[in-house]
C-alpha cells in the first residue's frame, strides 16, 4: 500500500469514526494502544471519555486501536507498576489458523461454532455469567473476542485466569474419572447423567446424541433400537451398565466424544486471557489489516445470523462513492465476501467492488486502488 | 469455640476486624516484641502449635504480636521470612477451623469473601457449593482442585467441607503474604527486625544459584524462579522438579538443596522424599501430566520436559518468546 492509498484509507476510517457506535465501559480506567504499521506502535494512552477518544480517532486515524482488559487508577502512567491495577475483564480470544493469506476467512464458520459453544455451554452454562455481562465482538480478522464484564471476575490474577482457559480448552481433562464401579456383584458402571453440569453432563449428552444420530459409531450393538433405548435410559439415571459391552471397552469408545467437548480455537499463544497487561481490539473499531469492523454483536441471538464477511464491512458511501476500482497485484483465491462469492482473481485484473470489499483487498496487500 | 466477634475469636484469627478492635490503642512493649519475634521463629521451625491463653492481657498481647510480626516483616521485605510466616499462620488457621462449629468457620471464611452455601436439595451434609470467582481466588494450585475435575453448574463449584477449609487456609496464606509497605519504621521495630534476622537459617542456596534457568524448559524455569522468590510450591511441583533434576544426574543431596528456599522447608522431609523418588525410579512426568498439574506455561510440543535438551537454540528461543 503506497502513501496515497494509505491516506485514502485513513480518510475512510476517519469518516467511519465520526459516526461509529463506540461504547467502552470504564473508558477512563483503561490503557489504550494504537498502531499504524503494526498492531501496537504506541501504548500507555488514556482517554477521559468517549468524546475525547472519538476526537483522537477522527484526527489521527490509527489503523489499529486496542484497549487494556485491565482497569487502572492511572492508565496513562509508565512503567506499568505505576498504573495501579484495579482489576480486569476476562477476555477470550478465539482465532483460527490456516494456510495462506486468505485461508482463515473460509473457516470463520468453524470459529463461530466454537464461539457459540463457548458462550452457551461454558460462559452461560458452566460459569453462570449473565448474558448482559458478556460482550461478544468479531476480532476484525480471524476470529472473535468474548469479554466477561462481570466485576466479580475483575480481581482474578493470571494463574486463576489460566485455570479458566484450561477448563474451556479441556486441558487436563480425564473423562475416565467420571466413571466408577459399584461394589455389588456383578458390579455396575456408574457415570455422568445428561442433566449434570460441566464436562460430565456434556459427555453424557454427547453420547446420547451420537447414539440417537449414528448408533453404530459407538457399537453395532446399538443399531438394535430396543438395546439402544435401554442403554440410553440407564445413562439418564447415571447407570451406564445396561449393555453387553465390556465396561472398559465402553469407556474407551466414549473417547472421541470426550475429545470433541472442549473449545480448541482459544488462542493461548497471545495470552490474552491470562496476561493482565494485554491490549485487545476496541469493539467497533476498524482492523487495519482487513478494513473489517470489529463489530460488537450486542445480542446473543444475533451470533447465528452474523456473517463477518458481510456484516463487518465498512459501508461508507457518503463521501467516497459506493464503489472503488482496484487492480490486483497478485492472484487471489475465490472467497465468499459481501454476501456473494468473489474471484478467483488473477494478477493485473481490474475490478470494481463495493467500498468495503475493495478496502479488504487493498489492505490485505493484494490490490492497489485505481484512481478514475 | 469462638463465634465471630469475641476476644478468643480475635486470638484465633488475628487478621479479623475483631482483632483490630481488640488491640486498638495498645502500646507496643517488650513482651509483645518478643512474642512477635517468637511467632516468626515458630514459622521458621514449621511449628503450627498454639497455646491456650487465659488472661485478657495475654490474649491482647498475642493478637498484637501478629500485627507487630507483620510490621517487622514489612520492614525486612524478606520473601523467605514473609512466606514462611504466611504458610505457618495459615496452617494454624486451618487447624483451628477444624475445631470450630460451622457458623464460626463460616464467619472466618467470609473474612476472605469465601461464602459457600449448602444447596437446599443437597442430602449430603458434606457437600457445599462455592461461586466460581471465589473458588478460583482461593483454591490451592493442584490437580485435585483443577476446575476441570470439579462438578460445576451455573457458576457454582461443588466442594466438600474439608476442601472448603483448605481453600480458607489458602486465602489466609495469600492475605497474610500481602504485607503492607512500612514507611518511617519505628526504632523498636527496626531493632526487633535485626533480632529476627539472626533467627534465619543460612541456607546453602549455592545449588540454586549455579543453575542457569534458561537451560531448562519454561515450566521448570518458572518453578525455579518461584523457588528463588521463596514461594510455596504445591506438592506436584516439588515432585516434578525433583524427578526432573534427578534424571539429569543431579545428586540426591544437590536436588534436595534446591528446595532450601521453600517457606516450609524441612531438611529431613525433603531428603527423604528426594531419596524415595530416586530409589523407586520415578520418571519425569510427561508434558501432558505437567499440564494436568497446572504447571505448563508454554506451548513447546516436546512430549517430555527432558526433550527440551534436544532442541536447537533457535527453537528454544522461539518457544520462550
Amino acid at each position: 500500500m503506497n502513501d496515497r492509498e494509505r491516506q485514502l484509507m485513513a480518510r475512510i476510517f476517519a469518516d467511519y469514526y465520526e459516526i461509529a457506535d463506540i461504547e467502552i465501559p470504564g473508558i477512563e480506567k483503561r490503557e489504550f494502544g494504537i498502531g499504524n504499521f503494526k498492531k501496537i506502535d504506541a501504548r500507555h494512552l488514556s482517554f477521559a471519555n468517549v468524546q475525547e477518544f472519538r476526537r483522537y480517532l477522527t484526527t489521527n486515524t490509527p489503523f489499529f486501536v486496542s484497549h487494556s482488559t485491565s482497569y487502572y487508577d492511572f492508565p496513562g502512567a509508565t512503567p506499568i507498576q505505576k498504573k495501579q491495577w484495579r482489576g480486569a475483564d476476562v477476555v477470550f480470544d478465539l482465532d483460527i489458523h490456516a494456510e495462506g493469506k486468505y485461508g482463515a476467512f473460509a473457516k470463520l464458520d468453524q470459529v463461530k461454532a466454537d464461539l457459540v459453544r463457548l458462550v452457551d455451554d461454558f460462559m452461560i452454562g458452566d460459569f453462570g455469567i449473565k448474558k448482559e455481562d458478556l460482550a461478544i465482538a468479531f476480532s476484525g480478522n480471524r476470529g472473535y473476542h468474548v469479554h466477561i464484564r462481570d466485576n466479580r471476575y475483575h480481581p482474578l490474577g493470571g494463574d486463576e485466569r489460566r485455570e479458566l482457559v484450561d477448563y474451556v480448552m479441556g486441558r487436563g481433562l480425564d473423562y475416565t474419572q467420571f466413571f466408577s464401579y459399584t461394589d455389588t456383584k456383578p458390579p455396575r458402571l456408574l457415570g455422568p447423567k445428561p442433566d449434570e453440569g460441566g464436562y460430565r453432563g456434556r459427555l453424557a449428552r454427547g453420547v446420547i446424541s451420537l447414539l440417537e444420530k449414528d448408533p453404530k459409531a459407538i457399537s453395532r450393538i446399538f443399531a438394535d433400537q430396543e438395546k439402544r433405548e435401554f442403554f440410553i435410559g440407564g445413562i439418564r439415571e447415571g447407570n451406564w451398565s445396561r449393555t453387553s459391552l465390556k465396561f472398559d471397552d465402553l469407556i474407551k469408545r466414549a473417547k472421541p466424544i470426550a475429545d470433541g467437548l472442549a473449545v480448541q480455537s482459544v488462542d493461548t499463544d497471545a495470552g490474552v486471557t491470562q496476561d493482565l497487561s494485554k491490549l485487545i481490539r476496541v469493539p467497533n473499531t476498524i482492523h487495519g489489516e482487513t478494513g473489517f469492523i470489529a463489530r460488537l454483536i450486542k445480542d446473543r441471538a444475533d451470533i447465528d445470523r452474523f456473517d463477518p464477511m458481510k456484516d463487518a464491512m465498512v459501508d461508507m458511501q457518503v463521501h467516497h462513492g459506493e464503489t472503488m476500482m482496484v487492480l490486483f497485484t497478485e492472484d487471489v483465491p475465490a472467497l465468499s465476501i459481501g454476501g456473494e462469492t468473489m474471484g478467483p482473481f488473477k494478477k493485473d485484473e481490474r475490478k470494481e467492488f463495493k467500498l468495503g470489499i475493495s478496502m479488504f483487498y487493498v489492505l490485505k496487500g493484494s490490490a492497489s486502488v485505481v484512481i478514475r | 469455640m469462638a463465634m465471630g466477634g469475641g476476644l478468643d475469636f480475635a486470638v484465633s484469627y488475628p487478621f479479623s476486624d475483631s482483632a483490630k478492635e481488640a488491640i486498638e490503642g495498645i502500646e507496643i512493649n517488650d513482651r509483645i516484641i518478643d512474642l512477635a519475634i517468637g511467632r516468626i521463629g515458630k514459622a521458621l521451625r514449621n511449628d503450627p502449635a498454639s497455646k491456650m491463653l487465659i488472661h485478657e492481657t495475654d490474649k491482647k498481647e498475642d493478637i498484637a504480636s501478629f500485627a507487630v510480626a507483620r510490621m517487622i516483616l514489612g520492614h525486612l521485605r524478606n520473601n523467605y521470612l514473609t512466606n514462611s510466616f504466611a504458610v505457618n499462620e495459615s496452617k494454624m488457621v486451618h487447624a483451628r477451623l477444624d475445631r470450630e462449629d460451622e457458623d464460626t468457620a463460616m464467619a472466618v471464611s467470609s473474612i476472605f469473601g469465601i461464602n459457600p452455601i449448602r444447596r437446599s436439595q443437597e442430602k449430603d451434609r458434606d457437600v457445599l457449593v462455592l461461586d466460581l470467582p471465589s473458588y478460583l481466588r482461593s483454591c490451592p494450585r493442584s490437580p485435585h482442585y483443577k476446575l476441570i475435575n470439579r462438578r460445576m453448574v451455573q457458576g457454582m463449584v461443588e466442594i466438600r467441607v474439608a476442601e472448603w477449609k483448605r481453600c480458607v487456609e489458602e486465602a489466609a496464606r495469600k492475605h497474610i503474604e500481602r504485607i503492607p509497605l512500612l514507611k518511617d519504621t519505628p526504632e523498636v521495630i527496626k531493632s526487633a527486625a535485626e533480632k529476627t534476622l539472626s533467627l534465619l537459617p543460612k541456607p546453602d542456596t549455592s545449588k540454586l544459584e549455579t543453575i542457569r534457568v534458561e537451560d531448562h524448559p519454561p515450566c521448570v524455569a518458572k518453578l525455579l524462579e518461584s523457588l528463588g522468590k521463596h514461594e510455596n510450591l504445591p506438592h506436584q511441583a516439588r515432585y516434578f522438579l525433583a524427578a526432573y533434576f534427578l534424571s539429569l544426574n543431579t545428586s540426591e543431596e544437590d536436588t534436595a538443596k534446591l528446595f532450601q528456599g521453600a517457606p516450609d522447608y524441612s531438611e529431613k522431609v525433603t531428603g527423604y522424599q528426594v531419596a524415595q523418588i530416586k530409589k523407586r525410579g520415578y520418571s519425569v512426568p510427561a508434558c501432558a501430566t505437567v499440564l494436568g498439574y497446572g504447571l505448563c506455561v508454554a506451548d513447546c510440543r516436546i512430549g517430555s520436559p527432558l526433550n527440551w535438551h534436544r532442541l536447537s537454540k533457535q527453537r528454544k528461543e522461539g518457544i520462550r518468546r
